[in-house]
């Protein structure tokens, strides 16, 4: 039923086949590369939706790719990693990945961050640039510089405001700390990053608004923050 | 194997044209023990007054043991032979090589050769002597043993005063009738007296002498003449000097002994002291400062202590400002560790009396050799922590590989069992072998996470990534990861922000760890509560249940490494012991504590602390 087509590059056949499998029974769509040089050939020839993309490819670094495939496209690449060190994800985030798993993951995390990715993508080609911002309750209207959560108009504080319009104008992209701080201070120093999570406490509090459930801004330890996409 | 013994080889330096000859020598010695070789001169009086000449060949000397690739140092005192000596014992020499010194024969109080006092003084140490090839070597009168042979002014005037005394008393005992051999007693203990009270051995001489010659002059018939008529006398006059010389040199000889007694006890005094404050001191700062204190105290007079490092210890005299410190050191004495030049103590003032010098040279050898002891202990300490850290490594790496082994065979074996006869087995039990080999995986990458993590603080402070984090953002985000369908998670942050600097993967690992282990051994439907709080400067993480608790006896182990608490585990059947322990290590890198309670009425609460951090906010 879906439509959408996903490149998985991947060089170890038996992680390879599980994702296959898996896509498979869930209905996709998917082309598999085993290596980044015909992962490039793949990705410039099929035009996949979404990349599938493991960081340690035995021909070329992972992070490369990504930045090949951003000097001519932005399709929506979720990098896959074996290595738990945050600073790897921080890089590939950086250099314009979209999302990212670490690996041992399992079947079901890699089924939510495709759902995730395709929400956003459906988001994005359906909408077209407005000035009014909507995902689930929350609205955002950047002409007149305010948000509201269902009838309730957000009482946010400058600071706050910005924050959320960096985090709506990526909604369901992990956005890495030194991203935001950059996008919202200019800077990335230390006390930027802790007067962010600061902001984002408040910001949180209030965008919760007595519901636990309804998580806009999702934390990831160590990474950064995303807006998740209702 | 054989055993390498270092040769430290000493060659003496001197302006002596034959002492090329000798350092050539050296070093070809040098070279056939393939050991150092350190070039030493000892500066004296008289080096002051050394001519043009004999400078120039000095320093052509000390140029050519430098080719020779020895070092060259130079030592203060008159005494050659204890300077040698003392030089050899601290800087570890074991052969000393010198050129043939000229001592002319015949000479009565002639000092004992070079060589015959180093043997005495470094009885262990081998000492070569080149012959003289050059010939004569002139031999400079030193102005030191001129002022040694003429007796100073004051022990004429005591030398006379005595011999005065002496003849009165010899004519109080003539009016009294008293016999000849009165007079002579008194003589001869006038010549004792003048031997204790006078510095100079030619005093007690010249009073000998006189006293016979006035006592002749006085008291023999005919008196107030040299002539004596009686045939006995020549006798009287000869046992009579040769008494007066006897009792004379050995009251000499009793007074330096007395001297040198009372100068070796200060000495040793000074040296026990030194010794006792050294085996006290911490540091090798410490250690300086002790010997910086005992050179002040033995020599009372501005101190400077120079490290090749870079430090100075600087010492004054009571009364004296630092603004008294001279501009330029008037003798210099540099001292070696492990044969590598320490650090040098800059004495100001006047030149050093033999003994002060041979004190300092002490000194400085104890504060080496307690400096050196400081370094050794260091290394072995070291050495045995990184012993005690390859055991530990050896010890994860057996239980890692025993432990990885139950697992592993139990996925294999029942995938084995799925993939040969999975189609004829009913669909509970398919069921069942797939749940074993999930659990069985997890269990693993829990494992390799621990170790992954453990790997990572072996390596230290700096492999940590510190950052600011919102407490309670990172523990939401490490509940969110355990999957307890029968336990209940509890959070409650107090609405208050609470950031810290840390390693949020880490924290992240000690919070998993801890609500893993509380999941583990409680019972199910137990209740888990995780409660963050300030606590003055600190941040406390408390995480409790409602369980059985652990009994007492356990509680101080097990945060112990491989402990595991053999009893009832809920839904896990193996425990490494790593959790705890490595729960332990985070929270010590990241300078807090962690601590085990009873929960009321029951259970368990782990509490741990984290800095706090304090932000500025960039609004």
């Amino acid at each position: 039923m879906h439509k959408f087509l996903i490149l998985v590059v991947e060089d170890d056949p038996a992680i390879r086949n599980l994702m296959a499998a898996t896509l498979k029974s869930h209905d996709y769509r998917f082309i598999t590369a085993p290596t980044g040089a015909s992962a490039l050939m793949q990705a410039s020839t099929a035009q996949p939706d979404i990349v599938l993309l493991d960081l340690g490819l035995p021909d070329v670094d992972g992070i490369e790719i990504i930045r090949k495939i951003r000097t001519w496209s932005q399709m929506p690449i979720i990098v896959i990693s074996a290595r738990a060190e945050d600073t790897d994800k921080i890089h590939a985030l950086d250099a314009g990945a979209d999302d990212y798993l670490t690996k041992p993951f399992s079947v079901e995390e890699l089924l939510a961050r495709l759902r995730v990715t395709q929400r956003r993508l459906t988001f994005m080609q359906t909408s077209a640039p407005s000035p009014i911002f909507t995902n689930g309750e929350l609205r955002i209207d950047y002409a007149a510089g305010c948000a509201w959560l269902g009838e309730q108009e957000l009482h946010l504080t400058p600071m706050e405001y910005k924050l959320l319009c960096v985090m709506a104008q990526n909604v369901g992209k992990v956005l890495t700390l030194s991203f935001i701080t950059q996008k919202v201070w200019g800077s990335s120093t230390d006390s930027d990053i802790a007067s962010l999570r600061v902001f984002m406490a408040t910001l949180r509090k209030k965008l919760s608004a007595g519901k636990e459930e309804a998580q806009y801004i999702q934390t990831h330890i160590g990474v950064g923050y995303r807006m998740q996409k209702l | 194997m054989k055993p390498v013994i270092h040769e430290h080889i000493l060659v003496c330096l001197s302006s002596a044209p034959s002492n090329a000859n000798t350092i050539r020598a050296a070093a070809k010695l040098s070279q056939a023990f393939g050991g150092t070789m350190t070039a030493l001169y000892v500066q004296t009086k008289s080096s002051d007054q050394m001519g043009a000449e004999d400078r120039r060949r000095l320093q052509r000397h000390t140029r050519l043991a430098e080719q020779f690739g020895a070092s060259v140092s130079t030592v203060t005192g008159d005494d050659v032979a204890f300077q040698i000596a003392e030089f050899a014992r601290i800087a570890k020499a074991t052969k000393i090589v010198l050129g043939r010194s000229v001592v002319p024969k015949g000479r009565i109080f002639a000092p004992k050769p070079l060589t015959e006092q180093l043997v005495e003084l470094a009885p262990y140490l081998d000492v070569y002597i080149i012959p003289d090839s050059a010939g004569k070597n002139q031999r400079r009168r030193n102005p030191a043993t001129k002022q040694r042979i003429l007796p100073s002014l004051r022990d004429m005037w005591i030398t006379m005063g005595i011999l005065a005394l002496s003849t009165v008393i010899g004519f109080v005992f003539h009016r009294l009738r008293f016999t000849e051999a009165n007079t002579i007693t008194v003589y001869i203990l006038g010549v004792l007296l003048t031997a204790l009270f006078t510095k100079n051995y030619v005093c007690s001489g010249i009073s000998s002498l006189v006293g016979v010659l006035l006592f002749n002059f006085f008291f023999t018939e005919p008196r107030l003449s040299f002539r004596a008529y009686a045939s006995g006398y020549p006798v009287t006059f000869a046992i009579m000097l040769f008494a007066s010389l006897l009792t004379g040199t050995l009251a000499n000889r009793l007074a330096v002994h007395v001297k040198r007694s009372t100068q070796t006890a200060w000495r040793t005094q000074v040296l026990l002291e030194t010794t006792q404050q050294l085996s006290q001191a911490e540091s090798e700062m410490d250690i300086l400062e002790v010997m910086a204190d005992q050179l002040l105290k033995l020599l009372n007079r501005p101190i400077l202590l120079q490290c090749v490092n870079g430090t100075t210890i600087r010492r004054f005299p009571e009364g004296e400002s630092p603004d008294d410190f001279p501009d330029t050191a008037s003798q210099r004495f540099s001292f070696q560790i492990g044969g590598e030049p320490f650090a040098q103590a800059l004495v100001y003032g006047n030149a050093l009396e033999p003994l002060e010098s041979g004190i300092l040279h002490s000194i400085l050898g104890e504060g080496a050799l307690a400096i050196e002891n400081r370094r050794n202990a260091r290394q072995k300490e070291e050495a045995a922590v990184l012993a005690k850290n390859e055991q530990l490594r050896a010890d994860l790496l057996r239980s890692i590989s025993h432990d990885l082994r139950t697992p592993l065979t139990s996925i294999s074996g029942n995938a084995e069992t799925l993939l040969t006869s999975g189609h004829g087995m009913e669909e509970s039990d398919r069921r069942n072998l797939l749940t074993d080999i999930y659990e069985d995986a997890v269990w693993l990458i829990r494992l390799v996470e621990n170790l992954l993590s453990i790997t990572r603080i072996g390596e230290g402070q700096a492999q940590l990534n510190m950052t600011t984090e919102l407490v309670d953002e990172v523990i939401t985000e490490s509940v969110r990861h355990i999957r307890a369908k029968t336990h209940t998670i509890e959070t409650d942050f107090g609405g208050e922000i609470l950031l810290s600097q840390m390693d949020a993967r880490l924290i992240s690992q000690v919070i998993i760890n801890l609500v893993d282990n509380a999941v583990k051994y409680t019972p199910q439907g137990s209740k888990i509560r995780i409660r963050a709080r300030k606590q003055g400067k600190q941040i406390l993480v408390c995480v409790a249940d409602d369980g059985p608790g652990i009994p007492d006896e356990r509680k101080s182990r097990v945060f112990e490494m491989f402990y595991t608490g053999n009893g009832k585990i809920a839904d896990c059947r193996r425990s490494m012991g790593l959790g705890l322990y490595l729960c332990q290590a985070i929270i010590h890198l990241h300078g807090g504590e962690i601590t085990l309670t009873d929960n009321t009425p029951h259970g368990c609460v782990f509490s741990f602390t984290l800095p706090i951090s304090e932000v500025t906010i960039n609004a």
